[in-house]
């Protein structure tokens, strides 16, 4: 948790983005370093899926700039930036019902094909739930599997930075606490991780580090430890 | 029973021709997410060019053929554009207006087919494509089938196997169906949308100049009426089945042939329109979501 190299993955300096005439983010700095769990907290609306999708490539930047590796990918699509290892797991999981276990995977290995076979064999080494259901349409899946598979499915993708929006959502709390661990196994191999969260006390204690967004606008950022001490954030977020 | 044996194999190369048309058609739904009603149209259009190349060059099959397909595909493809200048602006499947469009595509190139090829008659492909002046090429007893239904069976099978295997087992295939179920789910994932759906256009270019090259063997002559008929059958056959649905759309083709086959041969041939489209009406009454349901996002 502690060890943290100063490589940034990824900047976002003055981020203004716009739906019509409402302005969803309204300039946003943040900064996620190779390594990482970042966590954002925030209530819905608040811009958190907005941030991400923006940072994927697939919302237009009205202000600011987004450095992903050192460079600016402004304007640039989300096939080049999936292709140039950035993954998003959206909320709701967004895993193809109508499209088998296996499918769904291949999806995620889109730009990656050439090594699809070895990482699939990775992924239900890590999975067996999804090694046995390969060929099941995902329908057949529970929220739980689902969300296993939404991840898997990044992993696909040989990605440095995963993005995973409101994995807990919907599920029982016993299948919560496996997804966390998942997310804090992912991090510990290594990849940087965007994690947006509604349950703020649990994704707190996994993270490296917090923003706190509200209504578009960054309120406060932080060690992990000194948002879940900050009686602001105790009071709005933890019910303390 | 000969009767019904060769009218059987009659009806599947007709389908297997519907089958084509639909796919084409539910490709273009559920990928480029247009309504290409007149899809079918364009198909009759690459007949005609198809034919045009066929007389300049003396009935050079290859050549022929080769037109006819090339055509297709420039034709989906420049007509693309049209439809994503709507797609981009919309952000999702708007019915009416792509419909319009489309209908219009219909309509110029029926008129051009009207005004500009052989006065407007109806236009015959020669022998050496249709096969006819050798007469049938297998007879067995009353059954006659002739090349061009064996033909049209054979590489419609094979184009739809070839299809439904590029669907379903490939990478391309895969984010076709992708896009098809959830676009903007395919797009979070990191699919080119847009090449994708370039690559749709093109992929029914290709089916659709096959199957152009296809019904002037089968049916050795057009009209420039013919594509009306078709896009007609055609859109009933997709509801039917099911909008968007493959597998249903395949299964219905295949039975729309041999219906009309079987009136043709039991009844008289030119009540054959009237009678499908009067057991499209009952099914389509009994089960208004189609026969194997709809499967759009």
């Amino acid at each position: 948790m502690e060890q943290k190299t100063d490589m940034r993955i990824l900047q976002v300096q003055g981020l203004e983005v716009s739906y019509g005439h409402i302005q969803a983010l309204k300039g946003l700095d943040l900064e996620i370093m190779k390594g990482e769990i970042v966590v954002l907290v925030g209530a819905n609306g608040a811009g958190k899926t907005t941030l991400m999708e923006t940072i994927l490539g697939v919302n237009k930047v009205g202000k600011g700039d987004i450095l992903y590796k050192g460079k600016s990918i402004l304007g640039k699509p989300a096939d080049k930036n999936v292709r140039d290892g950035m993954f998003l797991v959206p909320e709701g999981r967004g895993v193809f019902a109508w499209m088998t276990v296996k499918d769904n995977l291949l999806l995620g290995a889109h730009h990656n094909i050439r090594q699809a076979d070895e990482k699939m064999k990775a992924v239900f080494e890590s999975f067996p739930v999804l090694s046995e259901r390969r060929d099941q349409v995902a329908k057949t899946l529970s929220g739980g599997e689902r969300q296993m598979l939404a991840i898997a499915r990044a992993l696909m993708s040989s990605p440095e930075l995963i993005m995973i929006d409101e994995p807990s959502i919907g599920l029982a709390p016993i299948i919560v606490n496996d997804i966390f661990e998942i997310i804090v196994n992912l991090n510990r191999q290594g990849y940087s991780i965007l994690l947006s969260e509604q349950n703020v006390y649990k994704a707190l204690k996994c993270a490296h580090r917090g923003y706190v967004l509200e209504t578009g606008n960054l309120v406060l950022s932080g060690t992990a430890e000194e948002l879940l001490n900050n009686p602001g954030i105790r009071e709005a977020y933890l019910g303390a | 029973m000969e009767v019904f044996i060769a009218q059987f194999i009659n009806g599947l190369s007709l389908g297997s021709i519907y089958v084509l048309l639909v796919t084409g058609f539910n490709l273009l739904l559920l990928v480029a997410m247009i309504i290409h009603f007149s899809f079918p149209v364009t198909v009759v259009f690459s007949m005609y060019i198809s034919w045009a190349v066929l007389n300049v060059t003396g009935n050079n099959l290859i050549l022929g053929s080769l037109a006819g397909i090339l055509s297709a595909i420039i034709l989906n493809i420049a007509t693309a554009p049209m439809f994503q200048h709507i797609m981009k602006k919309r952000g999702h499947v708007d019915i009416n207006a792509t419909m319009v469009i489309s209908m219009g595509i219909g309509m110029i190139i029926t008129d051009v087919l009207s005004h500009g090829f052989n006065h407007g008659f109806p236009i015959a492909f020669p022998d050496n494509l249709t096969g006819s002046s050798k007469g049938a090429m297998l007879n067995v007893g009353l059954i006659s089938i002739s090349r061009g239904q064996v033909i049209t069976l054979v590489v419609g099978v094979v184009v739809v196997a070839g299809l439904f295997y590029l669907l379903y087992r490939t990478r391309a295939g895969r984010a076709f169906r992708a896009i098809a179920e959830d676009p903007n789910g395919a797009r979070l994932v990191g699919l080119p949308i847009l090449k994708t759906g370039i690559q749709s256009y093109a992929l029914t270019g290709i089916l659709g100049g096959m199957t152009a090259v296809l019904l002037s063997i089968l049916l050795g002559s057009a009209s420039p009426g013919l594509g009306d008929q078709m896009a007609h059958k055609v859109l009933a056959v997709s509801i039917i089945a099911g909008l968007g649905n493959l597998q249903g759309g395949l299964v219905i083709g295949l039975l729309l042939g041999v219906l009309e086959a079987m009136v043709q041969g039991y009844l008289s041939g030119s009540w054959s329109n009237a009678i499908a489209f009067v057991v499209m009406l009952i099914v389509i009454l009994v089960k208004p979501k189609g026969v194997f349901g709809m499967k759009l996002g």
